[in-house]
């Protein structure tokens, strides 16, 4: 049903590839426009992707494929300061992710659970909760399952089917297994995993898209340790520009690169979308016509983007009819647990956190939740055996004031926080608020001379009694595993967006703990009413108009976000190749 | 100060200034002043026993950030995919990756400031950090009635006790990123931080199975009291923005 029709894409990252990958091979002319620098020389060539990507710290402080926050500051403020007017209480990077060709998957942690069915269904399941903005997706978890299995092929997940829990799977039903078999199991998450059996939870290994074999041509995971917020240097790990865009591109789509979109444009009834405007990387205004236009910069720049297009027919922003564009928006607060051991548990040797605990996923309805006036309180996963690299350890121990001299170096050879520790991060679900917003800051640009992000965020009172109703158990864990000295958990909020820890009070102030996880602003709905898009995320007032990220969740769950983002893009993109 | 040829890098690499002789961006004077706070900073023998910030020419690395643009491609982004230390033939870390366009307004907004210059000052005015080590060192110089580098030890740690935390903070960061990051951004094949920690670079030879699963026995350091009592304080900061890997 294409007929050489013109899609275009916004953003190269988890969802717009995945949404180029499935429409240029369904006949679409797929043009991908990409505001960060393309690093992959190679990709789409039949020689394949080359890498500048190293075991770099330095070059990832850099911004070498994130945004430079000094040409692409964001602003934010907590509730409370916006109902007493004031405009932002900080600028620079709130929670950016990388800006190159690839989006954010070319530095990501690549960790691939699947949302649970309750997940879809939070109101209906577990009914309201006080001062947050629930609702159900406009489809199920059935409905998403064949593409969760799809992109799990496409990516080269590893795991296995036949150590995930029987409550997972009544959750998250699963009839294939993954296409590769865990790799090798971390020393640390080993040992923490042993504590939790011990406290008669169900420790497992955690899909990850980290190719422990061969996979599609491409080479095995060689266990350097350099993972998570590091570009792969052998390309052993899937993603969008791996795994969907080279292939794409192979097939004929189009990638701008460095090209930033600030307009959709709308045809004179404010019903179809004509294309898009972008400055070209030298700074011209450029037209990209299309038949379908897709948005998928990530949650935040959607919301802006939208924002940004308002018209006549769209006075508050394009699809804003509702009033919910750029709200609900959700992040995970995690809430950390350690042990330390008396030898070297060498965390970062080999890609972290390999382990998952599902068992807090589910809701707790009992005395500690009506002790906070909640109807329940409920965790997420819990991603066991994360790291602390050399460098970050050094910040860590310069924290103090004057900490420098013989003390920091005597810690960085004794290395308490890196050699001798064992931890995990719980993702704690984010409930939706329609005061945690995104939106246009009146005062801050950006280099390209357009109003920046603002984010509103505050956490709910149930992330922080949620934090320290789990947290302990979180310790608890810790503390039984083989050889612990200890048990200790670190809650949500306890250390401020721009440093130090603070107050509880500070905390709730504070802005979110910085994550790559970033959802709601659009959220889908059935209802045009309380929502932005419908169940394949088409913006509800215009035709042809589609958004392929973060953007449209309507809940965060307890679980790390992209592999449900591809799927969605999938599933969107399919509908658009049969319906346009 | 001429522009090097991309060819001349391994050779800019080995050749950083010699005592006496002025930076890449700073005057000689001023070099001098900051190898005397990097030896504060990070400290080597006979004071601890372990390699040191200046000899592992540390100051260097910091002129060379504060001079990049005297470079090349600039001396911001190491290359990649790996260096020669794990069984690569070449060492890609040292063939620095060119800037764009719109990386290099960042960089010089972020290295020499906004300067009143419009295309920089979108979202206000900047202070890059050439003046602001210009202005910390002549501070230290100032507070030390003369020449910090000139005082002894005790006297310039009491000045650095009371100097402008945020430019302290500033230096000793830039310090332990010249220190414990990869040694091309040092210009140096020395393995400085790495050495004393265990560190490095993997690629491409990466870890084995059994490295990865099971106890590395033999070189297994312990934890004793009072790091232990110590690291459980700094807990909570494993909470700041990014630090922990997941």
């Amino acid at each position: 049903m294409s007929g050489g029709r013109e899609v275009v894409i916004v953003g190269s990252g988890a969802g717009g590839s995945a949404a180029a990958w499935a429409l240029t091979h369904a006949g679409f002319h797929v043009t991908i426009i990409e505001k960060g620098r393309h690093l992959l020389s190679g990709l789409g060539t039949k020689a394949g992707p080359r890498t500048l990507f190293g075991n770099d710290e330095v070059k990832g402080r850099r911004a070498f494929e994130n945004p430079d926050e000094l040409l692409e500051p964001r602003t934010a403020r907590s509730q409370d300061e916006a109902a007493q007017g004031i405009e932002r209480s900080f600028v620079g990077d709130v929670n950016g992710l990388p800006t190159v060709v690839g989006g954010g998957t070319i530095h990501w942690d690549a960790k691939t659970p699947r949302f649970w069915r309750q997940d879809f269904k939070t109101l209906s399941t577990h009914g309201p909760v006080p001062g947050a903005n629930l609702a159900d997706w406009p489809l199920t978890y059935d409905d998403l399952a064949p593409f969760y299995d799809e992109v799990e092929q496409r990516l080269g997940c590893q795991g296995d089917i036949h150590q995930i829990p029987s409550e997972v799977l009544a959750q998250a039903p699963r009839t294939k297994q993954l296409p590769l078999p865990p790799g090798p199991m971390m020393y640390a998450a080993a040992l923490l995993a042993e504590g939790a059996r011990k406290q008669g939870l169900h420790p497992y290994p955690v899909s990850m898209a980290v190719h422990s074999r061969p996979f599609r041509g491409g080479r095995a995971c060689n266990n350097c340790g350099f993972c998570s917020g590091f570009g792969c240097p052998i390309n052993a790990r899937g993603g969008a520009a791996i795994s969907f865009l080279h292939d794409a591109l192979r097939h004929g789509a189009r990638l701008k690169h460095r090209c930033f979109v600030f307009r959709v444009r709308l045809d004179r009834s404010g019903r179809k979308a004509t294309g898009v405007d972008y400055l070209d990387p030298h700074g011209r205004v450029r037209h990209q016509r299309a038949d379908v236009v897709i948005l998928a910069p990530s949650a935040i720049e959607t919301a802006r983007l939208l924002l940004m297009s308002r018209t006549a027919h769209h006075p508050h922003g394009v699809g804003n009819r509702s009033d919910q564009l750029g709200r609900n928006l959700m992040f995970h607060n995690f809430t950390l647990a350690f042990a330390h051991f008396a030898g070297d548990v060498h965390a970062w040797v080999g890609p972290n956190t390999t382990i998952t605990i599902d068992d807090f996923c589910f809701p707790e309805k009992g005395a500690p939740a009506r002790a906070a006036g909640l109807p329940y309180l409920k965790g997420g996963i819990c991603e066991t055996g994360g790291t602390l690299l050399l460098f970050d350890e050094s910040d860590l121990y310069a924290a103090a004031p004057n900490s420098w001299g013989v003390a920091h170096k005597q810690l960085m050879r004794s290395s308490p926080l890196r050699a001798h520790i064992g931890g995990l991060s719980m993702v704690g679900e984010d409930l939706p608020q329609a005061a945690n917003r995104v939106d246009l800051d009146p005062k801050i640009r950006d280099v390209y001379g357009h109003p920046v992000p603002r984010i509103t965020y505050s956490l709910h009172r149930h992330e922080i009694a949620a934090s320290n109703h789990f947290g302990p158990k979180l310790a608890a864990m810790c503390a039984a595993a083989p050889g612990a000295l200890d048990g200790a958990y670190v809650p949500v909020g306890q250390i401020s967006q721009t440093g130090g820890p603070g107050s509880d009070e500070a905390a709730l102030a504070a802005g979110p703990a910085s994550t790559a996880h970033i959802m709601g602003t659009a959220r889908m709905g059935s209802d045009p009413r309380t929502s932005v898009c419908d169940a394949h995320g088409r913006v509800h007032e215009v035709e042809n108009l589609f958004l392929g990220d973060g953007s449209v969740f309507a809940s965060a769950g307890g679980f790390n976000p992209s592999l449900t983002i591809m799927a969605l893009s999938l599933r969107m993109a399919r509908h658009v190749a049969h319906t346009h | 100060m001429a522009l090097l040829p991309a060819d001349a890098l391994p050779r800019a690499l080995a050749a950083a200034p010699a005592t006496g002789q002025p930076g890449r961006f700073l005057t000689a004077h001023e070099m001098t002043t900051l190898r005397a706070l990097v030896d504060r900073l990070i400290p080597g023998p006979p004071e601890d026993p372990d390699i040191g910030g200046v000899e592992a020419l540390v100051p260097e690395a910091i002129d060379a950030l504060l001079g990049a643009f005297t470079f090349e491609p600039p001396l911001i982004h190491a290359g990649g995919p790996f260096s020669n230390r794990e069984g690569a033939r070449r060492d890609d870390f040292a063939h620095f990756v060119p800037l764009d366009a719109h990386a290099e307004l960042g960089w010089r907004i972020r290295l020499e400031g906004s300067r009143g210059i419009a295309a920089r000052e979108f979202a206000g005015p900047v202070t890059g950090l050439q003046e602001v080590y210009r202005t910390g060192l002549a501070a230290l110089d100032q507070a030390a009635g003369g020449s910090f580098a000139a005082e002894p030890a005790v006297a310039q740690d009491a000045i650095l006790t009371g100097a402008d935390a945020n430019f302290v903070s500033q230096a000793f960061s830039d310090a332990r990123e010249a220190m414990y990051g990869a040694p091309e951004y040092r210009r140096d094949a020395g393995l400085a931080g790495w050495t004393y920690t265990g560190w490095g670079d993997r690629q491409p030879r990466g870890h084995t199975d059994a490295e990865v699963t099971t106890a590395q026995g033999s070189s297994a350091r312990r934890l004793n009291a009072e790091d232990l009592a110590r690291a459980r304080e700094l807990l909570p900061l494993l909470a700041r923005a990014g630090i922990w890997r997941r």
